[in-house]
């Protein structure tokens, strides 16, 4: 059935824009300059630095369906599978909030922050300390079908570099002098965060293709 | 394959200057495909390509102490805009500078990067028989012949082009030796570029409006980015062939459309703007001759020094053809 579009259409109030400069509309800008500008913004490469600066956004698809992918991500205990170096998660005093380790011994603290009818599934997490949690891993799970006319979910993943990368707040809490910060391995995150997601990418289609319990598959009860 | 040289090259730039505003106003405003150069060259109107071509192959003869009739086998010329529709201007070259070539080949295709496939032709031709030297002719007159019309002059890409001419000398010879050089022809982006009149008739049709040469205008974001890609891409290639790293190149010489593609070019192979020569905002997009026109300048600016591995890589017209060689540049 065709969509019929209504006779009317939202009136814009020019005015309620008068006093933005630079906005790239195409009232001010014509098709020719608009040209003009994103040619001159096109690079046919980008440095790291560019792209993976600031802000890290990943992606992948994963041939699971959407509400299994996000039922499994919303499990705070699923990151013991995918992530490389989360383990030993467990409950503390705090409601929702896990303690791990991260890297060996490092304590990471984890509330995941999920919200369905959006398929958001949110990390916030931090190492040594549960009040601030200041690493944040924003993931949301898009139907495929949707974006990609295929099977299977799109997950995208971003990571904004908090000032708390570039140096520890609470340096006073790690008990190892020798301990490296986790922001100073920022520059490789976009090979990290992608090889995470590439793990949750094989587990889920490993399990789905051959018909096992997606997950995450723990020995005794969830602590 | 044989080993050749490019030995050396020489340019010859048309004595007219044109500055912006020639054109439409606000012409030298532009930003983007269409950024207009400071200045460009226009061929005088009884100025032919044979007589571009003889003034630099002149110079070029006299400096490599070539005598003609001995060491040209080889002649190859490509035209932007051929002096004869049905022939092109080889045999009057030959003619002019005493040459007696066994081969004359007026290449119609290669485009901006026909200096390049030129090369790789004598390549061909000198490792299949015992030719020892090669000409290689590249003029660039579409500036004056098409863009200086009193239309054409006031359209958007009217300022870019910019006309000259380039040769060079290849020997079949280790001196200064052509490492690698390849091409690749993409016929399915064959049709994104042509020469067209405002009144829709063939350029063989009389009629009232000017020729012009113009892109596909609902390609031109793929054609930026096939630009952008192709370019690299062969350059890569040619460096692999050369088993040599990109990183080695002390000095790129493209083709040079715009300065949109000079600048992504060397960022794409991770070299500094002072590793690739351009002229264009000189001569602004000299089309196949900006190729031997700017190793002549970087030679004459010392930018090209004895033992430097000068990289060469272009596309021509919407990405029909691209090409790239790698050179351990040594000349006599």
């Amino acid at each position: 059935m065709l969509a019929t579009p209504s006779a009317e259409h939202s009136e814009l109030d020019p005015a309620g824009l008068a006093d933005i400069p630079d906005l790239v509309r195409c009232e001010a800008l014509d098709r020719e300059a608009l040209g003009e500008l994103i040619t001159e913004m096109t690079h046919s490469v980008y440095r790291h630095e560019h792209v993976y600066g600031p802000y890290i956004t990943i992606h992948e698809h994963i041939d699971c369906p959407p509400e299994d992918v996000f039922a499994y991500m919303a499990n705070p205990y699923s990151l013991l599978e995918w992530t490389y170096s989360v383990r030993e998660l467990r409950s503390t005093a705090t409601p929702g909030l896990l303690v791990g380790v991260d890297s060996g011994k490092t304590p990471i603290y984890c509330r995941t922050v999920c919200h369905e009818p959006a398929k958001t599934v949110d990390y916030h997490c931090a190492w040594d300390q549960g009040d601030e949690l200041w690493m944040v891993y924003l993931n949301r799970v898009v139907p495929a079908e949707t974006v990609l006319n295929k099977p299977g979910s799109v997950v995208i993943w971003t990571n904004c570099r908090h000032p708390y990368y570039a140096k520890n707040p609470f340096p006073e809490l790690c008990r190892d002098p020798k301990r490296e910060w986790v922001g100073d391995w920022w520059p490789l995150f976009y090979a990290g965060h992608t090889l995470e997601l590439a793990n949750l990418k094989r587990i889920l289609e490993h399990r789905r293709r051959h018909g096992l319990p997606l997950g995450p598959q723990l020995r005794g009860r969830q602590p | 394959m044989k080993t050749v040289s490019l030995l050396g090259v020489a340019s010859y730039l048309p004595e007219r200057i044109v500055t912006n505003d020639f054109f439409a106003a606000g012409a030298a405003a532009r930003k983007g495909m269409f950024t207009a150069p400071k200045t460009r060259r226009h061929v005088g109107p009884d100025e032919s390509a044979a007589d571009m071509i003889t003034h630099a192959a002149t110079r070029l003869v006299r400096e490599q102490k070539l005598e003609p009739a001995r060491d040209i086998d080889i002649l190859f010329t490509n035209v932007a805009v051929p002096d004869q529709a049905f022939t092109g201007c080889g045999a009057e070259v030959a003619h002019r500078l005493g040459a007696r070539p066994r081969w004359i080949l007026d290449l119609h295709n290669g485009g901006c990067v026909s200096f390049v496939y030129m090369l790789e032709l004598a390549r061909v031709l000198m490792s299949a028989s015992d030719a020892r030297g090669a000409l290689l002719c590249n003029v660039q007159n579409a500036a004056g012949r098409v863009f200086s019309n009193s239309e054409v002059r006031l359209e958007a890409q009217a300022p870019v082009p910019g006309d000259g001419c380039g040769v060079g000398y290849v020997a079949a010879c280790d001196a200064s030796p052509v490492l690698s050089v390849l091409h690749e022809c993409h016929g399915e982006f064959a049709r994104d570029m042509d020469a067209a009149a405002a009144d829709g008739r063939r350029y063989w049709e009389p009629g009232p409006s000017p020729i012009s040469i113009r892109f596909t205008q609902e390609r031109v974001a793929s054609i930026i980015q096939r630009g952008n890609q192709l370019v690299p891409d062969l350059v890569l290639q040619a460096c692999t062939e050369a088993r040599v790293r990109a990183g080695d190149i002390d000095l790129l010489v493209t083709n040079q459309p715009n300065s949109i593609f000079v600048r992504n070019w060397h960022e794409a192979l991770e070299l500094s703007p002072e590793q690739h020569h351009d002229t264009f905002d000189t001569y602004g997009n000299l089309f196949g001759a900006a190729i031997p026109i700017n190793i002549d300048d970087a030679l004459r600016l010392g930018k090209l020094r004895p033992g430097m591995l000068l990289a060469l890589g272009g596309f021509a017209h919407a990405g029909d053809y691209a090409g790239a060689a790698l050179i351990r540049w040594r000349p006599r």
